[in-house]
């Protein structure tokens, strides 16, 4: 019997390419690595990146709300200025508008037990705690509606000087009490997020009045169509801006990612980490072409088509990349496992990965392009050179 | 005698203008089936040239290279390669087997190339295994067979898929005398078997009684030696 691996000229490929690669077992492994560790870092920076947007919208998309209404020229949820609170019932009477209730935001001091002064993003929540953390590690969301109270995340821990549930400390130079731990609430601000109620907010945070929010946070009738109601609200309300929640999310989006140096860093960021990790692996795969450069003249002297050459490369190329992509993906899987619950978490998508994955493949058959172009300058005569 | 392989007025320049170096200079040649012959010279006399062209790797700058009376396209690649593929055996100075591949699956993809069926590859390989006693080198790996035995798996690859031309580049250069004249004889022995003319490159004079025709060159010029200068030694200088 011949070998089974020859059985076809395509399983003349993938024998030819296969054992190529797999001869120098060492340099297979170190290959494939190389790759591995250059997508992980391209995908990590990407994670990065994903992880910032989704931490800058977060709070906005999981309001559970429809529409949100806002002072004109609200650039992000963290910068919303003064509104009267009774936009809340002008909103309300909006036909098609299931229930509205307002959202207070506002930056306040906090006294640390140590002495040292952080800045927190304060949001007050209505009624239905729209807007509020969407997951408790430890406590009742219900506790804020006690004096004094509010909740903080519990990656603000530390931060706060916060360890326990009913612990004490200060805000703006009032007293405040810890009511419970929401989880996942991720700042980028650097400014830990604190959740209480409108009328406790309006008590710490000095620069609103008593009759003012950030906000109104509209759910629609069942089946409703959003936009419409959006453009009723915007016509039957005046002075206030009027934006669904996916809008107002990629407004927030884009303007940490567009309009301030830090977003711009992070996506300079995760572009260079694309191109080093795209280089390393071009570099990676072109290099084993050199290494079996003379082979491939020998193959070339012995009548294989250049076609049939081609075919090794790319398989060469893209059972490498391929190899490397997966164990890349699995270390990438690994680390945002691990930095779920850490302040910069790498999160990814469905598309963000499938794009990120066919990025890669992309990347292995252009190097393999640049080891073509090799073969075919080579000249099969230098076989007789030795 | 069957011919084979025709060169007429085949020669070889590099160069342009003023500065052009005639490599080779209207060789004529005509070899029969079943023929052996050895290429001598000095360095860079043009033997390896001369080899290149008639194995299609070359073209030459005049004149024209006939196999099997047809005339070959230096200028299409792909039908240079396909008769590479079809009518050409080489071997190579250091018999140049793919080191990943085992001596089987190095001969085997030979003949897949060539576009023999199964069966046929399978009794190729079986018949020159056999004759060139290597059947239990078979399933071993080119770095664990000694110099003379990959030359002869390297004569094994050349003959598998029957090419009417073999030609060999130096075979000897790497090994011991004793190893090289086996292995010389065994090339000669396969190739008058398989009826395939056989134009073999080599520096040893020692070789020389073992060939049909014994072809000089020097600066380009191509002659014909009679085997009785091998006592004088004047290869290289007879035309």
């Amino acid at each position: 019997m011949i070998p089974f691996l020859i059985n076809t000229m395509a399983s003349v490929v993938i024998a030819v390419s296969t054992k190529m690669l797999s001869h120098n077992r060492m340099r297979f492994v170190m290959t494939v690595t190389g790759i591995a560790i250059a997508f992980f870092l391209a995908a990590a920076q990407i994670g990065l990146l994903v992880g910032w947007i989704n931490t800058n919208s977060a709070i906005i998309n999981n309001a559970g709300v429809d529409i949100w209404v806002m002072a004109k020229e609200t650039r992000t949820l963290d910068y919303g200025t003064a509104i009267p609170r009774h936009r809340i019932q002008q909103v309300s009477s909006v036909k098609g508008v299931a229930w509205a209730e307002g959202m207070l935001v506002g930056w306040i001091n906090w006294q640390h037990p140590e002495g040292k002064h952080i800045t927190v993003e304060v949001i007050g929540l209505d009624n239905a705690n729209a807007g509020g953390p969407w997951r408790m590690a430890e406590g009742n969301i219900a506790s804020i509606r006690l004096p004094e109270t509010v909740i903080v995340d519990e990656l603000s821990k530390q931060a706060l000087g916060t360890l326990h549930v009913g612990d004490e400390a200060e805000m703006e130079g009032r007293r405040v009490i810890i009511g419970g731990f929401s989880q996942g609430v991720r700042t980028f601000t650097a400014a830990p997020f604190v959740f209480t109620s409108i009328e406790n907010a309006l008590d710490y945070v000095p620069y609103y009045h008593y009759d003012e929010i950030s906000y109104v946070l509209v759910r629609a009738v069942p089946n409703a169509n959003i936009l419409d109601i959006r453009d009723r609200i915007a016509q039957e309300v005046s002075d206030v801006e009027v934006l669904t929640t996916d809008e107002f999310a990629e407004r927030s989006v884009k303007y940490w990612m567009l309009e301030t140096g830090v977003g711009i860093t992070v996506i300079i960021t995760a572009a260079l980490g694309l191109l080093v990790g795209a280089v390393i692996m071009s570099q990676t795969l072109f290099a084993i072409t050199q290494d079996h450069i003379a082979n491939y003249a020998t193959l070339l002297a012995l009548g294989f088509h250049q076609k049939t050459l081609r075919q090794i490369v790319l398989t060469q190329s893209l059972s490498l990349g391929g190899l490397g992509i997966i164990v890349g993906l699995v270390l990438f899987f690994l680390a945002c496992n691990a930095s779920a619950r850490s302040p910069i978490p790498l999160e990814t998508t469905p598309m963000v990965t499938m794009g990120l994955v066919a990025f890669s493949l992309l990347c292995c058959i252009a190097s393999s392009w640049f080891s073509i172009r090799a073969i075919f300058k080579l000249d099969p005569v230098s076989v007789f050179h030795g | 005698m069957k011919s084979i392989l025709t060169c007429q007025g085949i020669t070889k320049s590099y160069g342009s203008g003023d500065i052009i170096e005639n490599v080779l200079k209207q060789v004529d040649l005509e070899f029969f089936e079943g023929q052996a012959s050895v290429l001598i010279g000095p360095s860079g006399s043009g033997k390896t040239t001369l080899l290149s062209i008639l194995g299609c790797l070359l073209a030459p700058s005049e004149g024209q290279l006939l196999i099997a009376d047809q005339s070959v396209n230096f200028f299409d690649k792909s039908s240079l390669t396909e008769v590479r593929r079809q009518k050409l055996g080489f071997i190579f100075q250091h018999a140049q087997l793919l080191p990943f591949l085992t001596i089987e699956e190095n001969l085997a993809i030979v003949g897949r190339n060539a576009g023999m069926n199964d069966a046929d590859i399978k009794q190729r390989l079986d018949n020159l295994l056999q004759r060139l006693e290597l059947q239990a080198m078979r399933y071993k790996h080119p770095n664990q067979l000694s110099g003379g035995q990959r030359q002869r798996v390297a004569i094994a690859r050349a003959l598998l898929h029957r090419p009417s031309i073999v030609l060999a580049d130096e075979p000897t250069a790497a090994l011991d005398w004793l190893t090289g004249k086996t292995v010389v004889e065994l090339l000669l022995e396969q190739a008058r078997l398989e009826k395939a003319v056989l134009v073999v490159v080599t520096h040893d004079t020692r070789m020389l009684p073992l060939f049909d025709r014994i072809l000089s060159i020097a600066d380009g010029l191509l002659s014909e030696q009679q085997q009785t200068a091998i006592a004088d030694n004047t290869f290289y200088t007879q035309t």
